[in-house]
């Protein structure tokens, strides 16, 4: 049948991470759907490094894992490489990270797509169809118009896409991609809030120009730690990284071709990311600084090329040229793609809603750098939850967006969404206030409900969730009825170093559970108390978030709090203490003052007079 | 029923009862110096700005006294609020009758500490200079700190903590090369911060008023002996039962931290001896601490007392006049024996004293503090670089909860302010 003659439940503009696992999250909850993507050879492509997971980040491609996304299953078939970041940090910490193989992973992709005959067109996006307010689908550049119910956009770096490096600039997504102009022309047309934000890429080496003897090795841990629960087998771990500093020389040739660098010439007009800069960035940032880490990761096996993490750049091939070849090892480089600095239009958060959807729109969702973050794990479970709502929308089923106090992913959204951001947002372990529950090795029975409530989950997912939380409580009452070495063994297993294989030693029922999934209930013991608390805190943030500012006439009058505050709360008028505390600007002791202010109002003196009256 | 509004105008008098030269009574809030002009007879507008004026305030026509009324506008007062004080001769009818026509004339009678409340509330005083101001008038004698100087100490103390946060969570972020070089840079960070927080604690010591100790139990328990050793001195003792009928107090620095120590009367004694427990059972707040003295250890805690507080250790006394139990503090687990003769016992109970502080003191939360910054330090050595950021979170907390920037605010400064008298 031909494209123009359906109406697709879900449409996903996009092919990345966040468009493929929205178009299969649609797919497992019973929708019809199509993947529009320009290109179908660039499907599932790592367009920055070839890695998966790392801090927060390798735990929420866990979360994705248990919503039964690809991400994990495929990072897990083209792995190279694999360490478990912050080994030595604890395992509330825990940042499990895998090198792939680019291609390998990006085809691992498609034929998944194509395993679960996702329909696919090869066209360009140029504008919604319809209304603003309800969308009947899209409009194609070879195509025309295709209609769908409910429509997802992940176009990453595309929309409206500038390149730069050095002087020169061109229109782009990505090197060798057109970006989607006429997109962002229709959007900003329909008068939506967007904004510009920049990222960049390191330089790609030729690896047999490099002399690795001169390099730092990162070998690869030998575990056979999975992201997905599917326990398949694993490849070997086939490929070494290394590590290199930056030096003197390095900073020098930065220096030297500075005033040619699209950013400090103010021709990029988008922020950065903070955390992911760009060398020249870290040389204005921290002038003092000579050495900088830079990883060199093969971008699969056996590649002729090496990623250079940490050397971002964006400044002309000639300075890329003497800064690679500052580095030891390098002498001798050859450049096989230079870096550049991709400059793009993403939503502002105010446009989006919790569930991902455009809050002006009945039916269309965003997912991935559009909302304003940077990385591929933050893509995917946006993508996941966007493509599980749309579908939701089709099936009338309820929008849900996961708690902020149970994963990344609902830390992530809620911080997107309710905060916004001035730079491309990237998970941190830290902006978890529960990050002692909020582990990798716990996602399965963290978001199992979850995943069950959004109809997400496949058949066998769902078993296999279900096997694994009945296990774990299995655990736990054992642990709660043992008593080992005069302790019970719940509290046994808050002791330093206490381990799985010996606590299976010392009550041989466990002995027939996997050792991981014994560690993960132990580490539920050990951080209890801890777990408990940041709960209970954050019950009585919640409570407090919803005293009710209406009684405030005017904000200008409340001497508890500072001028700064009152005019920003003046001209926001917040109508609970939650709104309060979003808005940029307004700090704890502010919102101290203002509950001081309504207690100074009522209750204080209220409760007092009561006392005179009663006696 | 009385409609139950919050009465814009407080009023109390500021000046002990009884006969005295002169007499204060404070008027505060909106329209006070209106309410003031009414009463006295003045011309409108006679009490704007800071004036004095001499009048006379008469109850239905019959002249209670004549009177200097002193007033502040509101940006000048103590409160932040309009305010006057009037005063009159120090005769105690005269000042119930003057209260009874401010009364009668719409201002409501003031609690305790609440000018002090209303000037905190007015951003006049923040809740450090509360709780220092709460601590003088307690101590009456003793020099208070109000410059916010321990203030600007705790604020520095939290930039510190942050930036040993910083290199934590920066460690756990993106430490990817697992670095001992950046473990020490945290773990001095972390001991450096440990020295600071306990000169704090000294400082703390000095301002703030100590948490109340009550020594309590069955007549002839030894309370009094207890008491004269650890105040070293002054109580009334006798070996003759229900000896000290009214408690006695004393402010006493054991271990480097005040605590007011307070002899009670015995309970189980007849009449006057359950009236006296049952005042002091009254006093008793969730922060302080009783010591329940029996001798041999044989009558525990009543259960209105035990279930009032936590922070209850059950001591036998008179452990030399007894033979029978053998076993030490740490085997009995929770009564400990106690010798005021031998001594046996008296340092273990200086420690409880002063080591374990109530729940809302200064020095408690300074106390928890240095704990948490204790056990960060503890988990980054021992490898849970997360629990080490919580416990750095919660020294965090604790710290702003004394600056009153934090969840416990509104607890610490009411406690402050229930310790003032109404025309504070």
């Amino acid at each position: 049948m031909k494209i123009s003659e359906n109406t697709f439940d879900v449409i996903v503009i996009g092919g990345g991470h966040a468009g493929i696992e929205a178009v299969l999250a649609a797919e497992r909850m019973g929708c019809s759907t199509l993947l529009v993507t320009a290109r179908y050879s660039r499907i599932g492509e790592m367009s920055c490094n070839p890695a998966i997971g790392g801090i927060a980040k390798g735990t929420l491609v866990r979360e994705i894992d248990t919503l039964d996304g690809s991400m994990g299953k495929a990072a897990d078939a083209t792995r190279l490489h694999f360490r478990m970041l912050n080994r030595r940090k604890g395992p509330a910490v825990w940042g499990p990270r895998v090198q792939s193989d680019a291609d390998a992973y990006a085809l691992f992709q498609r034929n998944y797509l194509e395993r679960k005959a996702i329909r696919i067109l090869e066209d360009e996006v140029i504008a919604l169809e319809g209304s603003t307010e309800n969308p009947e689908g899209i409009k194609c550049r070879k195509n025309g118009v295709v209609l769908g119910r409910t429509i997802v956009m992940a176009v990453g770096t595309f929309l409206r896409g500038r390149l730069f490096r050095g002087q020169s600039e061109w229109r782009g997504g990505r090197i060798g991609d057109i970006a989607s102009d006429n997109l962002e022309e229709d959007i900003r047309r329909r008068l939506f809030h967007v904004e510009r934000f920049k990222t960049g890429t390191p330089a790609r080496i030729v690896r047999t120009s490099v002399d690795t003897g001169e390099l730092g090795i990162q070998e690869s841990e030998e575990t056979d730690f999975r992201f997905s629960t599917d326990r398949k087998d694993l490849p070997g771990n086939r490929e070494v990284c290394y590590l290199t500093k930056t030096n003197r020389n390095t900073m020098i040739a930065a220096k030297e071709y500075m005033h040619l660098s699209p950013l400090l010439a103010g021709r990029i007009d988008g922020i950065g990311p903070r955390y992911c800069p760009s060398y020249e960035d870290k040389v204005v940032k921290f002038p003092e600084r000579e050495q900088h880490n830079i990883y060199v990761e093969p971008m699969g096996y056996r590649s002729r090329i090496f990623y250079l993490n940490g050397l971002s750049s964006s400044l002309p091939a000639e300075a890329q040229e003497k800064m690679v070849r500052s580095l030891p090892g390098f002498e001798k480089a050859i450049i096989s793609d230079y870096g550049y600095a991709v400059e793009y239009s993403y939503f502002h958060h105010t446009e989006i809603a919790p569930s991902l959807r455009l809050r002006r729109t009945h039916n269309v969702f965003v997912a991935g750098q559009m909302c304003g973050t940077s990385g591929y794990e933050e893509a995917a479970a946006q993508g996941l939850l966007a493509g599980a709502n749309a579908a939701g929308i089709v099936k009338g089923a309820k929008q849900l967006t996961p708690s902020r106090g149970n994963s990344y992913m609902g830390v992530m959204i809620d911080d997107i969404v309710s905060k916004g951001t001035d730079e491309p947002y990237r998970l941190f372990s830290s902006r978890a206030e529960n990050r002692l529950h909020i582990r990798q090795d716990n996602a399965d029975r963290r978001l199992y409900e979850f995943g069950k409530s959004l109809g997400v989950l496949s058949e066998g997912k769902s078993l296999l969730l279900e096997l694994n939380m009945k296990e774990a409580a299995e655990i736990e009452t054992v642990l709660s009825e043992s008593i080992i070495e005069r302790c019970q063994a719940a509290i046994w297993c808050r002791r330093p170093g206490a381990e799985a294989e010996r606590l299976a030693e010392l009550i041989p029922t466990l002995s027939s559970f996997s050792r991981d999934r014994i560690f993960s209930v132990m580490l539920d013991e050990k951080y209890s108390g801890y777990i408990r608390r940041s709960m209970k805190r954050d019950e009585s943030r919640r409570r407090a978030s919803s005293v009710n500012l209406s009684s405030i006439t005017s904000y200008m009058e409340i001497k508890e709090i500072c001028w700064e505050a009152r005019e920003v709360l003046e001209k926001a008028k917040p109508r609970t203490l939650a709104e309060a505390e979003r808005i940029p600007g307004i700090r704890p002791t502010d919102l101290e003052g203002l509950l001081l202010h309504l207690a100074g109002k009522r209750s204080t003196w209220n409760s007092s007079i009561k006392k005179e009256t009663d006696q | 029923m009385r409609i139950k509004v919050s009465p814009e105008i407080i009023c109390a008098p500021a000046t002990p009862e009884g006969y005295s030269a002169l007499a204060v009574i404070r008027v505060s809030g909106k329209g006070s110096l209106d309410l003031i002009e009414r009463i006295m007879s003045l011309k409108t507008g006679r009490l704007r700005g800071m004036r004095r004026k001499l009048g006379v305030i008469s109850d239905n026509g019959k002249v209670i006294d004549e009177v200097i009324a002193f007033s502040w506008p509101a940006e000048r007062s103590y409160t932040g609020e309009e305010m006057v004080e009037i005063t009159c001769h120090g005769v105690p009818e005269i000042v119930r009758g003057i209260m009874d026509v401010l009364v009668r004339h719409g201002a409501g009678k003031a609690h305790n500490g609440e000018f002090t409340r209303r000037a905190f509330i007015s951003g006049k005083l923040n809740a450090i200079q509360i709780m220092t101001l709460a601590s003088k008038w307690n101590k009456g004698n003793e020099k208070g700190n109000i410059s916010g100087r321990f203030g600007r100490e705790c604020e520095e103390f939290i930039n510190q903590i942050e930036k040993v946060k910083e290199l934590l969570e920066g460690d756990i972020e993106f430490g990817e090369a697992h670095l001992d070089s950046e473990r020490i840079a945290i773990l001095t960070e972390l001991s450096s911060l440990i020295r600071d927080s306990e000169k704090l604690i000294q400082q703390a010591g000095k301002i703030e008023q100590g948490q109340k100790v009550f020594l309590m139990g069955p007549v002839n328990s030894g309370k009094s002996t207890l008491f004269n050793i650890l105040a070293g001195g002054k109580a009334l003792v006798s070996d003759v039962p229900g000896t000290t009928r009214d408690g006695t107090r004393r402010n006493v620095e054991l271990r480097g931290r005040k605590v007011l120590l307070c002899d009670t009367a015995g309970t189980g004694g007849e009449g006057l001896d359950i009236q006296a427990s049952k005042t002091v059972l009254d006093e008793i707040q969730e922060f302080d601490k009783v010591v329940w003295m029996s001798q041999n250890g044989k009558e525990s805690a009543p259960e209105e007392l035990s279930s009032k507080l936590p922070e209850i250790l059950e001591v036998a006394s008179k452990s030399d006049l007894n033979q029978v139990s053998k076993k030490s503090f740490e085997e009995n687990g929770k009564i400990l024996k106690l010798s005021s003769i031998t001594g046996e016992g008296i340092l273990l109970l200086e420690e409880w004293i002063s080591t374990s502080p109530g729940n809302m003191s200064l020095a408690g939360a300074l106390d928890r503090t240095v704990n948490h910054i204790v056990n960060a330090e503890k988990f980054v050595t021992g490898d849970e670089f997360g629990i080490a950021s919580e416990h750095l979170n919660e020294a965090e907390r604790e710290i702003r909860s004394i600056l009153g920037k934090g969840e416990n605010l509104t607890l610490s400064v009411e406690r402050a302010l229930s310790s003032m008298c109404v025309g504070k």
